[in-house]
């Protein structure tokens, strides 16, 4: 039954962003400064957006993991945090492409930007905890407690885009912000449909890693039969 | 449980000063990351006040590295750290203790990394230097406390330098650009622009992590032998 909604939810992905195309392509405006490179808006939007979601599934699953010691937490934190960081530098570097458009550079110093590569960085270095070869309980526990921790330097992401200059746009900000009705129409379908695949993927792969850990369980119960 | 924490604090510093071994390797690897960076330097020249600062803070953040991993260390053998955690007051005072030895320990260590940096890097400290060190104690305050959490995940892992290193320093960017950016208006000899903006993001780190490390330790320490 598990499998049954995340095949339904990578099909409706699926049949979204073929949906996304023709809104992006025909039906949005093309921008009149930046042209064609605008585009890449309607990509590096959902991409952030939904790399911060994950990031906030790994607090949400690591808290989760902590009050009841259930490995499913455990996994869909692993989950959110690969999809995550997977999502992040895909935000990083389609904004580097509109970056290097748009302000002649492919990286400044914007706060936003910074912000998200040292979450990039956080959460490899969560990851690479993953790698360490401890029991899987105390791993468990010790990602648990980073997976917290690295959650609390992520409000920083829209903190410090108010507190220092930024050059970044605020894109759905007060009053409409600085989108036409139909761009803003078309980032937000893009945004719907790339959560239907964001959903997918994370949910998929904690399903994976789920099947992954019955395997490697029934192999030692297999072992200790033999033994 | 305060008279614990500063029994433990007192037992780490009597330890680490007495042994000397992880505190004279702290304050070496950052007085030779200070040295080296002077050779990025021509015969002359004065480097950007931002540069000095921000070598400063990276020498005091690997130094913060090696002391928690020697702080935590103390307890490795004959099954002591399952001993301090039966003490009869809260876990918590563990964390506690270790975070204000490392205060300690770091807050020394630098006392020698501030003059290394007018000296090897061609500063002078003409700026307003209560500003800088206000900064200059909530960011080490941030420091410890998620040094003293973060310490004791790595503890009796083989490679806990770098576990640690990878963890901790991207958690501790916004304290260490805080440190920087006022640093750099102390070596440049004027008040760094919104200095007073910079000491509320070091601040509300410090509660983040102070919060978070009284909710957490307990789940993490003692850990397995």
């Amino acid at each position: 039954m598990r499998g049954s909604w995340t095949m339904v939810c990578a099909l409706l992905a699926a049949l979204a962003l073929g949906v996304c195309q023709w809104l992006v392509y025909v039906y949005a405006p093309v921008e009149r400064s930046m042209g064609l490179v605008q585009k890449i808006f309607y990509l590096h939007l959902p991409l952030a957006w939904w790399g911060l979601a994950s990031f906030f599934v790994v607090f949400a699953a690591s808290i989760a993991y902590l009050r009841s010691r259930r490995p499913w937490w455990d996994q869909l934190a692993r989950a959110g945090a690969e999809v995550g960081l997977l999502l992040a530098i895909l935000a990083l570097v389609s904004g580097a492409v509109w970056a290097r458009h748009s302000w002649g550079v492919w990286w400044t110093w914007d706060p936003r930007l910074t912000t998200t590569l040292v979450m990039c960085f956080v959460y490899a270095g969560y990851l690479a905890l993953r790698g360490l070869e401890l029991p899987e309980q105390r791993k468990g526990t010790i990602c648990a407690v980073v997976g917290i921790v690295a959650f609390l330097d992520v409000p920083l992401v829209f903190v410090s885009a108010r507190l220092w200059r930024s050059i970044h746009p605020a894109v759905f900000a007060a009053e409409g912000g600085g989108l036409e009705p139909e761009m803003r129409l078309t980032a937000l379908v893009c945004v719907a449909s790339f959560g239907l695949l964001w959903l997918a993927l994370t949910a998929l792969r904690a399903r994976q890693l789920a099947v992954a850990a019955h395997i490697a369980h029934l192999l030692m119960s297999r072992h200790e039969q033999d033994a | 449980m305060m008279r614990a924490v500063l029994a433990i604090a007192r037992k780490d510093l009597t330890l680490t000063l007495a042994r000397g071994g992880g505190l004279v390797q702290a304050l070496l690897l950052g007085l030779l990351l200070l040295f080296m960076f002077s050779l990025s330097q021509e015969v002359g020249e004065r480097m950007s006040p931002q540069g000095a600062a921000a070598i400063f803070w990276l020498a005091s953040a690997f130094c913060q590295v090696l002391i928690f991993n020697a702080l935590y260390g103390l307890e490795e053998v004959h099954g002591a750290r399952q001993g301090l955690a039966l003490l009869p007051c809260p876990v918590q005072a563990v964390w506690i203790g270790k975070a204000l030895a490392g205060l300690a320990l770091l807050l020394l260590a630098q006392t020698l990394f501030v003059p290394a940096t007018v000296i090897f890097l061609g500063q002078d400290m003409s700026g307003e230097w209560w500003w800088a060190l206000a900064v200059l104690l909530l960011a080490d305050l941030g420091m410890a406390l998620l040094g003293s959490l973060l310490g004791a995940l790595s503890q009796g892992q083989a490679a806990k330098e770098s576990i640690l290193s990878i963890v901790l320093f991207p958690l501790l960017a916004p304290l260490l650009l805080a440190g920087i950016r006022v640093g750099a208006g102390l070596f440049a000899g004027r008040t760094a622009e919104g200095v007073t903006q910079w000491i509320g993001v070091a601040a509300a780190f410090d509660a983040l992590f102070a919060a978070a490390g009284l909710v957490l330790f307990a789940y993490i320490y003692p850990g397995e032998e």
